[in-house]
């Protein structure tokens, strides 16, 4: 009996396999926070992350000219979303690679349940917290976007330099907020800066006004917030400007969101900047703005780049990778490893014959040249931004 | 700190914040003394009483505090709706069913308002509003309107459970439905009736979340721990108590802030449940015993 049903297993698992296309397609998962704090950033990441697939598709495919196509997921920017998320895109839709999450805590979760069990190359656009470099990953989790460990450092040097050396901390309470606050203060601290209050908050609260009191309390005019500009981050604003907690504001990039000059009105954010990091003019850059904006795309949103570049490396290792899961990390950082015959963004044709041929590629991407160091991190250049005529605009490099 | 800075920053905030929680606690103590179970999906409903107020004001030009009562009859509609639709056919079963099943229509709603409006932050208004001075004590116009209008509506609802006849069915429901119903009390249309109410209540607390802060498509959901804290404070069936419950976890949640690090703050409300759980499961007004 049961060699009967072992056997009609069998038929029925060749029977599919021949109903199967020849050239099955080839899924990368893409876990976007769609929803949650950081959702308004979402969309235009996506779309970067599109433009590339876009430009394989149609530049010859990838492997044997099969499509490349994203299985989008949501990780909401929470751990457990992540992890449903990145479960699914790993064992339901078979992805070679991930692109995301988004949200440090989700990259974290995502990866030490899933996909470094698993075997899956992650690179992540935008999860920025000191931890990810930490983590024990198998050398399998890379960014293309540096860590906060030098955002923070950065910020912190800036505002020095600008004579702002007392200051009040703020930070939401996960990994992002926290890796990012304590990269802040150790650099403030070491270079003579006086942090006056440094304290976590939830998301999601109704109020801060007490919170902030506390803040104010230690007598700093400056605030430092680091947290979400559409979450938290913006009820915190909006309450310290309307009860003069503070006068000036200091935020990290997850405060560099529309949300509050849409919601605040650009009028009362005269005293607010926000650090970001930039991509450094670059052709590589030029380019990627050129065509972005040509697929009606605001090259200017944040993480845009780095979302491109993960996207198109992750396409660039698994075609030097021939598919096989398992080398996509190790073809990643030899497609990027700063030797080889330059690819900047779009050239996917190029790439895919001096692959081919057995040439070595080295990706120059918008964001930056991305030569991943031992743990998997980029190094980058961070900009202050100021509100002006309702947008962000630079109004300091920060070294 | 002086007397004013602890009024002002810890006081006020916390009695707003209450306000909001209690009009949340009272719409859940109702659902608990007429229908018995939890409601999960309260926060939710909130959240859309807020969000068609928005609609209203932004796509209709309706006054500010005119959107309020088109959101609280539209939400009642939509809580008639969702209880004839789902809760009404699992009215025979264990309660435990219909607790999950408001736990499925809370993700549905929300997805409803993620769909329709989106998940960017909204806002009534634009810009900030700084608060005036009334001898030392600084309020924002629309702080007096949160805490009055729930004084007033509570003050509304008491009476009509008082005064009127399917007030007083509703109250004869909560104490024994069997004996009501043999008294000829008609239960589906007093099932309505606090559906209709509930939905209402859950729009004003929405409203008023989202006039004070911004409006987010998971406001409602992230509210729903402290407004059962103080539903089950105040003691469960209990109006006046859910009142006095969602002001007692406002301010406590706000004062917090002075005692323990301001990322415990969250946890208050947890705290506050578990402890009344444990002393007092009446809550302080005596209420029924889960």
């Amino acid at each position: 009996m049961k060699k009967v049903h072992l056997a009609f297993a069998a038929t029925l698992l060749g029977a599919t396999a021949m109903a199967a296309p020849a050239h099955a397609d080839v899924k990368i998962g893409l876990l976007a926070g769609v929803s949650g704090p950081i959702a308004p950033m979402a969309p235009p990441m996506i779309d970067a992350a599109q433009l590339a697939v876009q430009q394989v598709n149609e530049q010859g495919g990838i492997l044997d000219g099969q499509k490349l196509v994203t299985v989008v997921g949501d990780s909401a920017c929470n751990p457990q979303n992540a992890t449903d998320a990145a479960t699914k895109a790993v064992n339901i839709e078979g992805v070679i690679a991930i692109v995301g999450p988004y949200c440090s805590g989700a990259v974290l979760a995502a990866a030490n349940s899933v996909t470094v069990p698993a075997g899956i190359t992650m690179i992540t656009p935008s999860g920025t917290s000191p931890e990810i470099s930490r983590l024990d990953d198998k050398d399998l989790v890379y960014r293309t976007v540096p860590s906060d460990d030098f955002q923070g450092r950065a910020l912190a040097r800036t505002l020095l330099e600008r004579g702002t050396d007392r200051v009040a901390v703020a930070y939401l309470n996960n990994d992002y907020g926290k890796g990012l606050a304590e990269a802040f203060k150790s650099e403030f601290e070491e270079r003579g800066g006086e942090i006056t209050a440094f304290a976590a908050h939830e998301d999601g609260k109704a109020s801060y006004r007490s919170d902030l009191a506390e803040l104010a309390a230690g007598g700093a005019d400056t605030l430092v917030i680091f947290d979400y500009g559409d979450g938290a981050g913006l009820t915190m604003l909006r309450q310290a400007l309307e009860n003069g907690f503070f006068e000036n504001f200091v935020g990290g990039d997850g405060m560099k969101s529309d949300a509050p000059i849409k919601a605040l009105g650009a009028e009362n954010l005269t005293t607010f900047t926000a650090s970001s990091p930039v991509g450094e003019t670059s052709q590589a850059l030029e380019l990627f703005n050129e065509v972005f904006k040509a697929a009606g795309g605001d090259p200017d949103a944040i993480f845009v780049t780095t979302s491109y570049d993960a996207t198109f490396l992750a396409a660039l290792a698994i075609e030097k990778a021939g598919g096989d899961k398992t080398k996509v990390a190790e073809a990643l950082r030899s497609v990027s490893d700063g030797r080889g015959e330059v690819i900047l963004p779009g050239e996917w044709r190029k790439a895919k014959e001096l692959i081919a041929a057995g040439t070595d590629i080295d990706y120059e991407g918008a964001a930056g040249d991305h030569d991943f160091d031992e743990r998997g991190d980029v190094p980058g250049a961070y900009a202050l931004f100021k509100v002006e005529d309702g947008a962000f605009v630079v109004d300091a490099e920060m070294k | 700190m002086d007397f004013l800075e602890f009024v002002n920053f810890y006081i006020v905030p916390g009695l707003v914040l209450g306000s909001i929680y209690a009009l949340g606690a009272v719409g859940i103590t109702l659902v608990f003394a007429i229908l018995r179970y939890a409601h999960l999906a309260h926060g939710d409903m909130a959240t859309l009483g807020a969000f068609v107020a928005f609609a209203a004001v932004t796509l209709a030009g309706v006054p500010l505090y005119a959107a309020l009562p088109i959101a609280m009859v539209a939400t009642a509609l939509v809580a008639v709706g969702i209880d004839r639709l789902f809760y009404d056919y699992l009215r025979e079963r264990p309660r435990i069913v219909t607790v999950m099943a408001s736990l499925g229509v809370a993700l549905m709603v929300r997805s409803v308002v993620q769909v329709i409006w989106g998940v960017d932050a909204e806002t009534y208004t634009r810009g900030i509003v700084r608060p005036e001075n009334w001898w030392g004590i600084r309020l924002k116009d629309r702080e007096i309107a949160t805490v009055l209008t729930m004084i007033g509506l509570v003050l509304c609802l008491q009476l009509f459970l008082m005064k009127t006849k399917w007030g007083k069915a509703m109250r004869a429901m909560s104490d024994n439905p069997n004996l009501a119903l043999l008294s000829g009390v008609d239960n589906a249309k007093v099932v309505f009736v606090t559906w209709m109410i509930v939905g209402g209540l859950c729009a004003a607390a929405g409203f008023f979340l989202g006039l004070n802060t911004e409006l987010k498509s998971m406001m409602g959901w992230q509210m729903l721990l402290p407004m059962f804290a103080a539903a089950i404070l105040g003691g469960v069936g209990r109006i006046e108590g859910a009142v006095i419950g969602g002001l007692v976890v406002g301010v406590v949640e706000e004062v917090s802030v002075m005692f323990l690090p301001s990322e415990y703050k969250a946890a208050t409300a947890f705290a506050i449940l578990l402890v009344m759980l444990i002393v007092r499961p009446t809550g302080l007004l005596r209420g029924k015993v889960l």
